[in-house]
Parts: C-alpha cells; sequence; structure tokens
C-alpha cells in the first residue's frame, strides 16, 4: 500500500491540469473555429477517457487491485440495491416524466409488509428460514406492485396536464402520506429483517484469496434475474416497445394505437416491485426496516441516473455501478469527508457531461 | 361647503391611490401580523399560533426567492435547504460563537451567499431542467455532509444553539425579534414585487417560456440566470439567519432533501406566480398544523394523521388546482357572478315564463 497524501496531490494535479488543459485549448485553439461546440465535446470525451484512466492507475498503484476489488465485493449488496432502485427511477421516468419521490417510500412500504410475513410465519414449523425470507420477499414484491398499480391508476393517471414540477409535488405529497400511514399499519417499532445468510464464501484467484458474503451472492442472484427478465421484456415485448414509444412521445404514441394507460400503470407497478426488493436487501444486509432507511439510496439513485443519463437504462445502471465504486474507495482516500468527495466527483463528471455520461442530444424545436 | 366637497373629493381619489398601491396590501398584512403579537402579549393568542406564524413568515421569505427561481425563471432548484443551513450556522458560529458584531456577520452571510449563487447560475448555464434540481440536491447533500463532518463550526450532531445575540451590546427580546421578522418579510414582499415588475423579472419570464426566442431578443441568458441564482440564494441564507435568531436551535441533518421539497410544494401549492398564494402555500405546508389542527383534539390523539393530511392535501391541491390554490381565491368572485346571474335568469323565468 503507497502514500495516501501523495496520492491525493496526484489525483488533485491531474484533475486540476485537465481542466486547465480544457480551458487552453478551448480558448486558444477553438475559438474562432466553425465547428467549436463538435471539437469541445471531442475534446471534453478525450480528456474524461484519460483523466479516469490516470486516477485509476493512481489509485491502482497506491492500494493494489486486490484491496479494491475485495472492497468492492463486500459492497456489491449496495450495487444491487441502487440498481433496482436507479431502474426503477428510470422506468418512471421514462414513461411520466417525472422524477418519483415516492420510490423509496413504496419500497420502505413493501419492505415493512415482507417483514412482518417473515415474522408472522415464523411459527409454522417445519418452514426453513430462507423459505420464509422468499415468501416474504414476495409478499413484500406483490404489496409494492399493487400499490404502484393504486398510486397511478388513482392518482398520477387523473393529473396527466399537470406539469412534471406538479407531479414532483403530487409524489411528494405521497411520501407524507405514506410515510403518515406506516407506523398506523406496521407500529412505530423498527423491524428487523434475518438476512438469508450470515456465512462467507471464499473465491481464489490465482494465489489471491477474496472472500464475499453469502448474502451478497443472494442478492446478487435475485438482482440479475429480474433485471434481465426486465431488460429482456424491454427490448422484446410488446410492453417494452410501448414503454419505448411512450418515452419518446407520450401523445404520439398514443394517436398511433399504444395503450399509453395500461403502459404508464405497469412501469409504475413494476417500479414498485424493483423498489421492494431493493429495501428488502437494505434492510436485511445490516440495517434495520425503518420509515426513513431508504432517502439516501433514493438519492443516490438520482444521482446515478442523472451520472449515467436519464434516457438510457444501461447508461444508469454504468451510473450506479460508478456510484458504488466511488462509495467504497472513497474513504481509503479521506474518512470524514467520503460523501462530498462522492459528490463533488458526480458533479464534475456531470458539468463536463451535461446529459449524463451516455445521453443523446435531442434536438428541440423552438 | 363647495370647497369641501372638492377636498374630500381629493382626498378620495388619494386614498383610492393609496389602496391601489402595490405596498398597500403587504403593509397592511404585516401590519395584522404585529397585531398577533400584540394578541400574544395580552395572552389572547396561545404560543403555538405565534409560533406558526413566524415560521410561515421566515419560510416565505426563502419560498419568495425560490419563487423568482421557478415561477418566474423555470429553474427548478433542490438546493434551498442547503442554503438556509448555511445561513443558520453562519450566524450562529460567528455571532454566538465569535460575538462578531451584526453588520459584518450580515456582510459575510450574504457574500458567501452570493458566491454561492453564482457558482449555481455558471452550472445552471450547462445543465437544465430535471438535470439540474437533481444537481442542485447534490450540492445541498454536500453541503450537509460538510454540516455534519465540521463539526467545529456546525455542532454536528449535536446543534447549534443560539442564546446571547446582541445589537449593540443590548440583549435583544422575542419581541423586538418577531417585530425584526415582520419587518423584514414586508421588505421582502415588495423587493420580490418590484423584481417582478422590472425588466428583470420580465427577462426571467421570457427565458422561462423559450430560453432561444429570449435570446434572439437580446435577453442575456447568463446575466439573467445568475442574477436569479444570487436573489434566491441571498432570500435562502436570509431566511436561515432569521430562523436561528427566533428558534435559536439548528441542527445539521434538519437541513436535507425534505425540507427543499417542503419549499419547492409550497410555492406549487399555493401558486408560484402570486405573492400571497405563495404565502398561502407556506401556511398550508408549515403553519397549519402548528396553529390550527394542534388544537383540534381528533388530530391531537393521532399525530400521524396530520402528516396524512398534509400530504393528501398537496396530491389534491396540484390535481385539480394545477395554478395553486390562489387560484381557487383570485376566481371564485368570477364564480359567484355567473352564479348570481344564473340565479337571476331563473327568477325571471319563474316569473314571466320560459323564452321562445
Amino acid at each position: 500500500m503507497g502514500d495516501v497524501n501523495l496520492a491525493v496531490k496526484e489525483i488533485f494535479a491531474i484533475v486540476g491540469g485537465i481542466i486547465l488543459v480544457y480551458f487552453l485549448v478551448d480558448l486558444l485553439v477553438f475559438r474562432k473555429q466553425l465547428k467549436r461546440p463538435l471539437y469541445r465535446s471531442r475534446l471534453i470525451n478525450v480528456l474524461l477517457v484519460l483523466g479516469i484512466g490516470s486516477v485509476i492507475y493512481v489509485t491502482l498503484k497506491t492500494f493494489t487491485w486486490q484491496l479494491i476489488v475485495q472492497i468492492f465485493l463486500l459492497n456489491t449488496v449496495d450495487l444491487c440495491i441502487l440498481m433496482l432502485a436507479t431502474t426503477g427511477v428510470v422506468l418512471i421516468f421514462k414513461t411520466s416524466v417525472t422524477t418519483n419521490f415516492a420510490q423509496g417510500m413504496m419500497a420502505t412500504f413493501g419492505a415493512f409488509f415482507a417483514a412482518t410475513v417473515v415474522i408472522r410465519l415464523s411459527g409454522v414449523a417445519g418452514m426453513s428460514l430462507s423459505t420464509r425470507l422468499f415468501l416474504g420477499l414476495l409478499a413484500g414484491v406483490l404489496i409494492s406492485f399493487l400499490l404502484g398499480l393504486f398510486i397511478d391508476v388513482a392518482i398520477i393517471r387523473r393529473g396527466r396536464y399537470v406539469t412534471s414540477v406538479g407531479k414532483q409535488m403530487i409524489t411528494m405529497g405521497l411520501v407524507m402520506v405514506l410515510m403518515g400511514l406506516i407506523p398506523v399499519l406496521f407500529g412505530t417499532n423498527p423491524i428487523t429483517l434475518p438476512a438469508f445468510s450470515y456465512d462467507v464464501e471464499l473465491i481464489t484467484i490465482g494465489e489471491n484469496f477474496l472472500v464475499i458474503p453469502t448474502q451478497n451472492l443472494y442478492a446478487i442472484a435475485i438482482t440479475f434475474a429480474v433485471l434481465a427478465l426486465l431488460f429482456a421484456a424491454l427490448r422484446f415485448t410488446k410492453w417494452g416497445l410501448g414503454v419505448r414509444a411512450t418515452a419518446s412521445s407520450e401523445i404520439v404514441a398514443s394517436m398511433m394505437g399504444v395503450n399509453t394507460r395500461v403502459i404508464t400503470a405497469m412501469s409504475w407497478a413494476i417500479a414498485g416491485g424493483l423498489g421492494a426488493i431493493a429495501a428488502f436487501f437494505f434492510a436485511s444486509s445490516g440495517t434495520q426496516v425503518q420509515v426513513a432507511s431508504m432517502v439516501p439510496v433514493q438519492v443516490n439513485a438520482f444521482m446515478a441516473a442523472v451520472l449515467g443519463s436519464f434516457a438510457s437504462f444501461g447508461g444508469s445502471l454504468i451510473g450506479a455501478f460508478l456510484i458504488t465504486l466511488f462509495s467504497s474507495v472513497a474513504p481509503f482516500f479521506n474518512d470524514t469527508w467520503q460523501n462530498v468527495i462522492v459528490y463533488a466527483i458526480i458533479l464534475l463528471l456531470v458539468l463536463a457531461k451535461p446529459l449524463g455520461l451516455f445521453g443523446k442530444k435531442t434536438a428541440k424545436k423552438v | 361647503m363647495l370647497k369641501l366637497r372638492t377636498l374630500l373629493r381629493e382626498w378620495g381619489k388619494n386614498l383610492n391611490l393609496i389602496i391601489k398601491h402595490p405596498y398597500f396590501g403587504f403593509v397592511v398584512f404585516g401590519a395584522l401580523l404585529l397585531v398577533v403579537l400584540l394578541l400574544r402579549m395580552g395572552g389572547l393568542v396561545q404560543i403555538g399560533v405565534v409560533n406558526a406564524v413566524v415560521l410561515t413568515m421566515i419560510y416565505s421569505i426563502i419560498a419568495l426567492g425560490f419563487s423568482l427561481l421557478l415561477g418566474f425563471g423555470g429553474l427548478a432548484s433542490l438546493g434551498t435547504a442547503g442554503l438556509v443551513g448555511l445561513g443558520t450556522f453562519v450566524m450562529g458560529y460567528f455571532s454566538g460563537i465569535l460575538n462578531w458584531p451584526l453588520l459584518p456577520t450580515l456582510a459575510l452571510a450574504f457574500g458567501i451567499a452570493i458566491v454561492v449563487g453564482l457558482i449555481v447560475g455558471f452550472i445552471s448555464l450547462r445543465i437544465e431542467g430535471m438535470y439540474l434540481a437533481i444537481i442542485t440536491l447534490g450540492l445541498a447533500e454536500i453541503l450537509r455532509a460538510f454540516f455534519i463532518s465540521y463539526d467545529k463550526f456546525t455542532g454536528g450532531f449535536s446543534g447549534r444553539s443560539f442564546r446571547n445575540f446582541t445589537i449593540f451590546n443590548q440583549p435583544v427580546s422575542t419581541e423586538a425579534v418577531y417585530v425584526t421578522i415582520t419587518v423584514v418579510f414586508v421588505l421582502a414582499m415588495i423587493a420580490t414585487i418590484n423584481i417582478i415588475k422590472s425588466p428583470t423579472g420580465r427577462a426571467l419570464l421570457a427565458m422561462k417560456n423559450s430560453d432561444s426566442a429570449a435570446q434572439s431578443l437580446g435577453i442575456s441568458l447568463m446575466k439573467y440566470r445568475l442574477l436569479a441564482f444570487i436573489i434566491s440564494t441571498v432570500f435562502a441564507v436570509l431566511g436561515g439567519i432569521l430562523y436561528i435568531m427566533y428558534i435559536k436551535f439548528s441542527y445539521a441533518p434538519q437541513w436535507n432533501l425534505a425540507f427543499s421539497l417542503e419549499i419547492l410544494a409550497a410555492v406549487i401549492v399555493g401558486g408560484a406566480q402570486s405573492i400571497f398564494g405563495i404565502i398561502l402555500g407556506v401556511f398550508l405546508i408549515y403553519g397549519l398544523n402548528l396553529a390550527v389542527l394542534n388544537n383540534i383534539p381528533f388530530f391531537v390523539q393521532n399525530p400521524a394523521l396530520i402528516v396524512i393530511f398534509n400530504g393528501a392535501l398537496i396530491v389534491l391541491v396540484v390535481m385539480f388546482y394545477p395554478g395553486g390554490l390562489i387560484r381557487l381565491i383570485q376566481t371564485s368572485h368570477f364564480k359567484l357572478k355567473l352564479f348570481l346571474q344564473k340565479l337571476k335568469h331563473r327568477m325571471k323565468v319563474r316569473r314571466y315564463g320560459e323564452d321562445d
């Protein structure tokens, strides 16, 4: 392990140098060119690749790759949670053109239901812990699915002509309603949810031994199965085609015979279900089911969607991956300011690419 | 006799001018708010009502600054909480702990506000729409992480209390703080209406409707966006300063996403383009449960229902009155007129029979 202070200085030098190079080249060379925006975006791309490459090099030089891979493996459950939450946010953004602030609360609702089911089932004889957890998870997903469906059918659909900021406000009101409703339905105390397993698995790569908690393996398996199913549905089914059509223009899609009502309702329901899985794993790996427990996850999900791009599912997943990577490596550089570091990096990246790393610019009619 | 009549007529004209003047409503409103203080000193009003009124005033100042961004500039920002927190901590640390005099503290706070406003303004030139909202949310999270970690300045998780506030070496009473807040509130309303009616406000409106069209009419996007963000941050920091002057306590984790969203909700629910609408919205979100609901026994027994009630209110208002609750009041007299006409028509029909 190398010198951390030196690495911090080197990274600052790299970032500062790249910003300086960008401004110098833009001011001195591109200023009088006709195709300035085009050249500028190409310059930004090249500099980003160079910068990220050299930062990765410095990080690897300072803390050997085994350490970083090991830390990342321990954090894979966070990655799964963030991927599920981000996909839910992006799905709703695509069909309803709004950021759903109630995503976390819908998820918490499902997790509370799941935890209650798990506790109720503990009286049944001859049922193993993992079966109970699976049944609880299923019940939680189902209830969040129904909740999402209900929210769209009863509220969002009727406010179709509300502006997107107005819709944000509706979801914000829903947060308050659910926040008041959860203690009434499930009691005021947080509920503890057991993990699937508290063991760790050993992985050997060459001569190196790495460990991964078995709970994380369960999370990865379930997350990837669900996301693969969802992406297959988006790619190959009629519903997926409808989602893509609605995303590009709801009015035109409905004129072309796409039943946008069903599409939107299903998107809300599926987003609720994805959130419930995320909240379930968040609660069962270390913390408890609490009313406000999903708020930081939700903020990170918005960040991931902005970083990757709200317009593409793949991009936002890569955003989620990057954020998990940053937040697992950041504590090595500085213990106190890790959140500040992560958000500052995201801010810089988004300033360089305003539509997200993988966003495409859409032409707008004046 | 004739002279007196003309004199009266002149007076009437002047009175009419005064009443029609845009400041008149604000000043009368401020005076009414001062009456609440007098009633409290006479022991006629509970402390909850006074707290509700003060919080409504403080948050209205923040919301007024915010409405310049959202209602006029069309720029959604979720970074309000961080800036309000910044105001409270600058006041709490420099004035409360280091015992700086008032004016340098205010200058420092507004200086910081202007710098932050400039930074956010420059960011807003590059990032737009929903992306800007999320990025300002990120900035607020950075500020919040800073507040929590840097406990020498903010008190960290134990919070920063603010006790011995003095002006010119005289300790200030709660009543004086109330009067100060009311005066600042009225001044903020006057400043807002002046900005709205000035070329700046018109330029912001033009930018909201279409960036490109505004630019082609010669409106500098950079100048007005920076200006809008600076005004909004100064109002937010001012709100923070008044908050710690009255509440006397500020707690770092309190300045979170929920606070920014509540300010946003207040502006949307009340009506983003009307000053009294914004105040109405702030009262519904913050003041209603303190002043009214906490006195109704049904809600006192079920405190969870207050949150549900507030949430349901926001949802219903946004669904059925997208222009804000103030639209309901503004259009109600037209509706009343229509109703009276209909009533008259029906009376005529009853008296004279149906028209052929």
